[in-house]
């Protein structure tokens, strides 16, 4: 590993983190797409920056498109305020416009413009250690390093001081107003911590790709937990993660490593979507079958619970009676009989006592409107579940 | 550039005529994104359609635009049905599983993009022209395929316009009556997803969303039937495709994709702030004429206590008295006067006959009212 490899993999994983931090709290605030909104809308900003320092990565430039970040922020809350349109609607005119009128910016300018559309929009980390900070002739690293790593640091001491503010005014905003946090300063704040980080992010990873490792990290974390503090530990896990294998992968096809970061993201993000433990798709999946099942289950007992004569409890006959398919008839007696609820002699299906006192019970919970008791009555008499 | 070249010139006029259709599909169908609370969903398509451009492109190794739009339309059909699976069965909230699909599509796009083009393959320039879009690109065959889907989509909208109507406005009726929401839902998002795909390579994936917004979200402000509505929202699309191809012809270094977008922003300012039922110029200017009214028949009620207590209704009073009533200024007192309410003599007042009988009916229907 050269040593700008190693540069351009620390700009990434400190990139990835700083998106990370703030992109938890605007996963929660359902505030995503401002962030999208953001990004893109910065770029007038960028452009007037760049025409006064002529240095991407000079404070005055971020701290003018950090302005312009805020005041996208206010103009879509204006817009939404007159309730002329519906809220997202106001997202969706404002940066557009504003996009625009940076792009046409650019073009008019292109000349004496060293600013490219495509590396507006797809930012270029292979270049990131060529632009290097010297103070008196000695070399101090990439300046993009710098910038991220202050903007990290910034936004870190912020997270520690407001840590519990954030937190309670992102769950329970009335609380937070009542108990005399100010909803507005913390949001923003958080907007501007957002603008200051996309700015810082945006050379290295472009307009669109910095919101995808704003939300996609927080995003996939959120499936996985509960608690705010390891959604945030696990989101930066995630997007360092996505940073270095991103970078080999953009080495290895020759591509673009935003590019590439993302992809990896995305990959991360469809195993996670797919076999996440509580929230995943597969999960969801055997949960709503297994429930399905012991519903099932459930309705066959009560009907052998209510009919004595033996025509009624034939094997052959359920299958008619209740109407089921072969195969989930074949499943729910199987399981009724491993969980000794029922016992099965010359096709004639007939309660055990075990199975008795089971439905008694759930009857008693059903008629009683205590369906979730059932759950738990279940996990006292089952010994296999669905 | 004179007008006759506009319309003589061929490529000028693919173009005009192409960013027209465009705008006028986008309007019509934006308006349904507008009213579906599915605004953003414009934006996330146009991006999701990117790695679609891309595939399209490397599987079959041809520039080929119509290989190109089925990518696309795969692709964005593809993104869109997986921000509703992530809607529907995780606890992500659409903004996020929007913003997700947005850019993750987009990443990968423009990974499969530089790699495409970092290939030996020569002729794979210019499919990042589906990034801002080229105008100048528009081949008559672009604007004959426009023209078609256009006319398909405004066909199925008035075959199905009841339902579709239903739809957006009373989901639960709708499937209620036996309609069947599913199909109608996915008939919509397709017709949405297409006309974005077909605006890729005119106004390009970033600025997309707001050819399907601006038209609709302008359109809003002066109706309320969907009908009008759609009807506007073309007119006001087609326009801004029209205008916005004049302007960037007529200047240099001005791309259309960004100047059309510019344009049908002016079109929502416009509607924002001078459509007569809801611009904010004349709910100002409402506002503040109901307060004058108000702020008038308070003096006049105030100062009717004060007569009230007099035989002679008409005694002057000093002005002086009125000045610690909220609601009076100098202004409302000339307002009186030339209403005939008061009579105004040097530094004092004195009421009407008229005004006595107005500030009593207010007086009476105030206290009616509160009973």
């Amino acid at each position: 590993m050269t040593s700008a490899q190693i540069e351009i993999q620390l700009i990434a994983a400190l990139v990835a983190i700083a998106c990370a931090l703030p992109g938890t709290f605007l996963v929660l605030r359902k505030m995503a797409m401002i962030s999208d909104a953001i990004s893109h809308a910065i770029l007038p900003g960028i452009v007037l920056g760049f025409f006064i320092t002529h240095d991407l990565n000079s404070p005055i430039l971020i701290v003018l498109a950090a302005i312009t970040g805020v005041i996208t922020v206010v103009l879509v809350e204006f817009i939404q305020k007159t309730g002329l349109v519906k809220e997202d609607t106001a997202i969706g005119l404002v940066f557009p416009a504003l996009f625009s009128i940076g792009v046409i910016l650019i073009a008019k300018n292109a000349n004496d413009v060293h600013l490219d559309i495509d590396a507006v929009l797809l930012g270029e980390l292979a270049f990131a250690p060529f632009d290097r900070l010297l103070i008196g002739g000695t070399d101090f690293g990439p300046k993009s390093l710098w910038v991220i790593s202050c903007i990290l640091l910034i936004s870190l001491i912020l997270l520690f001081l407001f840590f519990k503010e954030l937190k309670l005014s992102t769950f329970d905003k009335g609380l937070a107003t009542t108990l005399g946090f100010s909803p507005i300063i913390l949001h923003y704040g958080l907007m501007t911590v957002s603008s200051i980080t996309i700015v810082g992010a945006f050379d290295a990873v472009g307009a669109v790709l910095v919101v995808a490792l704003i939300i996609a990290p927080a995003a996939t974390a959120y499936l996985l937990t509960d608690d705010l503090k390891r959604m945030l530990v696990l989101s930066c896990i995630f997007g360092v993660l996505s940073a270095i294998l991103g970078y080999w992968i953009a080495n290895f096809l020759d591509a673009s490593i935003a590019g590439s970061m993302t992809t990896v993201l995305g990959l991360v993000f469809l195993l996670v979507y797919l076999f996440a433990p509580k929230q995943g798709v597969l999960s969801n999946f055997f949960k709503e079958r297994q429930q399905r099942i012991e519903v099932s289950l459930l309705v066959f007992l009560l009907h052998l619970q209510n009919h004595t004569e033996e025509k009624e409890r034939h094997v052959n006959h359920l299958r008619e009676h209740i109407n089921w398919h072969k195969v989930q008839a074949k499943t729910v007696l199987e399981l009724a009989s491993k969980n000794n609820l029922v016992k099965i002699s010359e096709n004639i299906v007939s309660l055990t006592d075990k199975g008795q006192e089971f439905t008694d019970e759930a009857l008693k919970y059903i008629t009683t409107n205590k369906v979730t008791a059932i759950e738990e009555l279940k996990n006292r008499f089952f010994l296999f579940r669905g | 550039m004179g007008l006759s070249e506009f319309f003589t010139d061929y490529t000028l006029r693919n173009i005009t005529l192409g960013t027209s259709i465009l705008g006028a599909i986008c309007g019509m169908l934006g308006s349904f994104a507008v009213l579906r609370k599915q605004s953003l969903l414009g934006d996330a398509i146009s991006h999701a359609a990117l790695p679609g451009i891309a595939l399209a492109f490397l599987i079959t190794g041809v520039k080929d635009a119509n290989f190109i739009l089925i990518g696309a339309l795969i692709s964005g059909l593809v993104g869109t049905f997986w921000i509703k699976g992530i809607v529907k069965r995780t606890r992500l909230k659409s903004d996020t599983a929007l913003g997700l699909i947005l850019s993750l599509f987009f990443g990968f796009g423009m990974l499969l993009l530089t790699f495409i083009q970092k290939m030996p393959n020569a002729n794979q320039a210019g499919l990042d022209k589906y990034l801002f879009g080229q105008a100048a690109t528009l081949m008559e065959e672009d604007v004959w395929v426009m023209a078609i889907v256009t006319g398909i989509s405004l066909l199925v909208l008035l075959l199905f316009w009841k339902e579709l109507k239903l739809l957006l406005f009373d989901p639960d009726y709708t499937k209620t009556l036996g309609f069947n929401t599913r199909f109608l839902d996915i008939l919509i998002t397709t017709f949405i997803v297409l006309a974005i795909v077909l605006g890729l390579q005119t106004v390009g994936v970033v600025l997309m969303s707001a050819m399907l917004l601006a038209p609709a979200a302008a359109a809003r402000q002066w109706t309320n039937s969907l009908g009008v509505m759609i009807v506007l929202a073309s007119i006001f699309g087609a326009f801004s495709g029209v205008f916005g191809t004049a302007i960037s012809a007529s200047q240099d270094n001005l791309s259309t994709g960004p100047v059309i977008v510019l344009v049908a922003a002016a079109f929502v300012i416009v509607s924002f702030i001078f459509s007569p039922e809801r611009g904010l110029l004349f709910r100002e200017i409402r506002f503040r004429r109901n307060r004058r009214e108000l702020h008038l028949k308070k003096t006049l009620t105030f100062m009717y206590h004060i007569v009230k207590e007099h035989d002679n209704i008409s005694r002057p009073h000093a002005i002086r008295i009125l000045n610690n009533f909220q609601g009076y200024t100098r202004k409302t007192l000339n307002k009186l006067e030339d209403e005939r309410f008061v009579r105004i003599e040097g530094n004092q007042w004195s009421m009407t006959q008229e005004g006595f009988n107005e500030a009593e009916s207010i007086y009476n229907q105030l206290g009616n009212k509160n009973d």
